[in-house]
């Protein structure tokens, strides 16, 4: 595998991920900008609207029809919170020209070309984005962002996250309001949409069996040429002060079998670094089968099916999550409050530390198998602007003690206790 | 040993079957990484009553059983649970239970032989006592409560209750809280020997291997079991008709959610179920897929905004299409459906559709060769199924118009359609 990057234009980067293991090439385009609660939810209504037609490519039906004839070149977009920004992320995944039965055309150069059309040369009426694409996206957004209460786990990992950052962005919902959406038009959001172009941070992915070739292609790429030079309004992440307050503790009624129980926790650090502490704390906590939460909660007293932690290392917060019976509340808090001060304490082995090793170091050595996670750790590195490679990140883990772990979890307090409850 | 070449995908099949009924697949990956085991055993929530091979009476086990011993095979005599001793191998190991199989697995990177060791040890050894069934009925009974918070998966079981009357695969896969009361140690262990044993049971490996240094491992994993003869199973007489057309239930969703079923004969996974299978792929396409006219009616007018999601399932006791969305309006998308199929059947299909669809389902299945779980899985459940799973690369060439019509009346038909609905 070989990974290359190259700067476009001024905060408009490409990068190569060459590998030839794998069935499929798959293309990615990156649009990065600052979560702002103006403009959270025109954001996300830009990629629904762009999927609707483009220059060439007027109607969904066009495009669609094209990209079955490309082998069912699948086109997909996403939107990502990362730390405090907001990513309006557009993929298509094509077959690799070798595994097709007729040898007559270049999937990947074809299919990329439509990738930028549909993300910089949208379809326009009057200078303007369709009228009636943007009142249908519009509903379908408000469908989107109605439709969170539909999956309970997921709902109260969300509402933790709200009420953790309330009047900050990270607590933004990355689809926004149903409020700001009645306000939006054609004609603002295509100038919010001209707006993203021009402000946005752009990182183009290319995986697979690829040739020089496309690197030139991209260059000539009338939709590239066209971008400007830019000064990206995104922020790099960067570790910020906590300023510890009292817990916070939020109830939530819903009609529901199982109670969700949700809790942030704050990590007071100072440096980049130490997330791969953090990373290793969480794993001992709640990342595995064999963490404390997982034994604890769910092996010794079998309050729960799903008892587990998760990091999220942009913003470098924690959320533990269970689903328990109702009226086991009280239980479960504390003794997940139990297992936070085990951490504190050092109550754990070297062979707890050496089996979340290797399992972090499994992980690392897998991400070369993934197109899409080869290209999610590589923007991750762009945007802390680290650049660790691959071996690096393994020789880091494998430095780990536990004195620093312990360290870690001294720093770790609750912020906020979320339940959904009926 | 056989090999099977799929020039295509420009992948390899080593498959045998070993002296004690145990067949294991191998399909090798140069470069990657990630290597993947699972072992399966041909034994589902459908299958919960039986005749063990020697014996003359009809055995009868609780629903949920197949699912219960899954999370019960973990433990160990000494103490120990095998999920924690993989995971503290640093392998991601899992396992799961479906309507005709279940399986265990793990993916590795490095320790891939101990972490086999374990897998296959623990696979061959079960451990049951009194206490630990009792205690895994909490974790499972919360397992069963998620689901109940479900909506998607309420909506997909009611469809199957609207189309079954008898057969078992209109229950839940993990029983009731009632069902699973009634496990004990006992029942456990005769499910255990009766379907656990080696004949019933096939091992899929991939990853970057050497295929008949691989067999010779996975033979000295072996314990010395009698391959067990045939296990009688029972399922009751299923009618071909239809139990309701509609059926509804009431919870908190943010748009009504609905499942179309069609049922359809079960096919006994014959011959001709590939093809059968990748015809009815673009069928559903040509109907609803989003090139398909009626999606963009129904789209422009805002009855649904994303593309449902189109399944055929089937085993060798059922067979039905799930279609799978979220709507305004479901009556609506249900009445429109039906119109379409009626539609398609009078006036033909065309064939430029077809090709085009062709080209797009041809796209997905060389996809599935990226990724060993991905491959390892897929050949297993179609292993089951009497399939190999190459055959489905090879098949699709071979479908034209009049197949697909052929596949139209036979299987889209207007009296076996049944619609699911959970709303507010």
């Amino acid at each position: 595998m070989q990974y290359k990057q190259i700067e476009l234009k001024k905060a408009i980067k490409l990068h190569t991920i060459k590998s030839d293991k794998f069935k499929t090439n798959l293309l990615s385009v990156f649009l990065t900008v600052k979560l702002d609660k103006e403009k959270v939810t025109s954001n996300a209504l830009i990629p629904s609207v762009l999927r609707r037609g483009s220059k060439n490519m007027q109607t969904q039906e066009k495009i669609n029809k094209e990209l079955e004839e490309l082998y069912g070149a699948s086109f997909d977009c996403g939107l990502d919170k990362a730390g405090d920004n907001q990513v309006i992320k557009f993929y298509i995944e094509t077959i690799n020209d070798n595994y097709l039965p007729e040898n007559d055309r270049n999937i990947l150069k074809i299919s990329l070309e439509k990738l930028l059309e549909l993300v910089f040369d949208p379809y326009l009426e009057d200078d303007c984005f369709s009228k009636e694409y943007v009142k249908q996206e519009k509903n379908n957004l408000k469908n989107i962002i109605e439709s969170k209460i539909d999956n309970k786990g997921r709902y109260a990992l969300d509402r933790c996250i709200e009420e953790m950052y309330k009047n900050e962005p990270f607590g933004l919902y990355k689809y926004g309001y149903v409020e700001d959406l009645d306000k939006i038009n054609e004609k603002d959001l295509y100038k919010e949409y001209q707006n993203l172009i021009k402000d946005s941070k752009i990182d183009i992915f290319i995986t697979g069996n690829i040739d020089e070739n496309i690197i030139e292609q991209i260059k000539d790429n009338e939709n590239i040429k066209k971008l400007q030079d830019r000064e990206p309004k995104y922020e790099p992440h960067k570790i910020e002060d906590i300023v510890q307050k009292e817990e916070k503790i939020v109830n939530e009624s819903m009609d529901v079998t199982q109670g969700k129980l949700v809790i942030g926790l704050n990590i007071n650090i100072d440096n980049e670094k130490d997330k791969y502490i953090v990373l290793m704390y969480n794993n001992i906590l709640g990342g595995s089968a064999t963490s404390k939460m997982f034994q604890n909660i769910r092996e010794k007293e079998h309050l729960a099916y799903v008892a587990n932690s998760i990091y999220f290392r942009h913003k470098n917060v924690i959320f533990i999550n269970c689903g328990i019976e109702i009226e086991n509340y009280d239980k479960a808090l504390s003794l997940t409050r139990e297992q936070l001060e085990d951490m504190k304490k050092g109550n754990f082995t070297d062979e707890d530390i050496n089996n979340c090793k290797k399992g972090i170091i499994a992980t690392i050595k897998g991400i070369e198998d993934e197109q899409d996670t080869m290209i999610t750790y590589c923007f991750g590195q762009e945007l802390s602007q680290t650049g660790v490679k691959l071996d690096e990140y393994q020789d880091i883990i494998e430095k780990i003690t536990k004195e620093q772990i312990v360290d870690i979890a001294n720093k770790v307090s609750i912020n906020t206790i979320y339940f959904l409850n009926n | 040993m056989k090999i099977i070449e799929n020039s295509k995908v420009k992948e390899k099949l080593y498959v045998d079957k070993l002296k004690n009924g145990l067949t294991v697949m191998i399909i090798p990956k140069k470069g990657i990484q990630k290597k993947y085991l699972i072992w399966g055993t041909n034994y589902g929530s459908i299958d919960s009553n039986f005749i063990v091979p020697g014996e003359k009476q009809e055995t009868k086990v609780p629903m949920g059983i197949a699912h219960f011993l899954e999370h019960k095979m973990f433990e160990q005599p000494n103490g120990t649970n095998s999920l924690d001793t993989l995971t503290s191998l640093g392998v991601d190991a899992n396992a799961y239970t479906t309507n005709d199989h279940t399986a265990y697995l793990f993916e590795a990177t490095d320790n891939f032989y101990e972490a086999m060791t374990e897998l296959m040890d623990y696979v061959q050894h079960p451990y049951f006592t009194d206490e630990n069934v009792e205690k895994e009925k909490g974790i499972i009974g919360q397992e069963i409560n998620m689901y109940s918070d479900s909506p998607d998966w309420k909506v997909y079981l009611n469809a199957l209750k609207a189309m079954y009357h008898n057969n078992p695969v209109k229950i839940d896969i993990a029983g009731t809280i009632e069902s699973i009361s009634e496990i004990n140690k006992d029942i456990l262990y005769k499910c255990y020997n009766t379907f656990y044993n080696p004949s019933n049971m096939t091992l899929v490996i991939s990853g970057d291997f050497n295929p008949e240094e691989m067999i010779e491992e996975v033979k000295n994993r072996l314990i010395d079991v009698k391959s067990n003869g045939k296990i009688k199973r029972i399922y009751p007489e299923e009618p071909e008709t239809i139990v309701q057309e509609k059926i509804e239930e009431k919870l908190e969703v943010s748009q009504p959610m609905y499942v179309i079923g069609i049922k359809d004969t079960n096919n006994d996974c014959d011959k001709e179920i590939v093809k059968k299978h990748i015809s009815i792929e673009i069928i559903l396409r040509l109907i609803i897929g989003k090139s398909s006219k009626l999606y963009k009616q129904l789209y422009d007018e805002g009855i649904i905004y994303s593309r449902p999601s189109l399944d055929y399932e089937f085993s060798k006791t059922y067979a039905h299409i799930m279609i799978m969305g979220q709507s305004n309006n479901p009556e609506e998308v249900y009445k429109r459906i039906k119109m379409e199929i009626k539609n398609l059947k009078e006036k033909g299909i065309n064939g430029e559709d077809m090709d085009r669809t062709k080209k797009m389902i041809y796209g997905a299945y060389v996809r599935e060769y990226n990724d060993v779980a991905d491959i390892a899985r897929m050949f297993l459940s179609d292993n089951f199924k009497g399939i190999n799973s190459f055959d489905y690369l090879e098949e699709i060439e071979g479908i034209n118009v009049e197949y697909l019509m052929q596949v139209l009346d036979d299987v889209f038909k207007e009296d076996k359609m049944v619609i699911s609905i959970v709303k507010n």
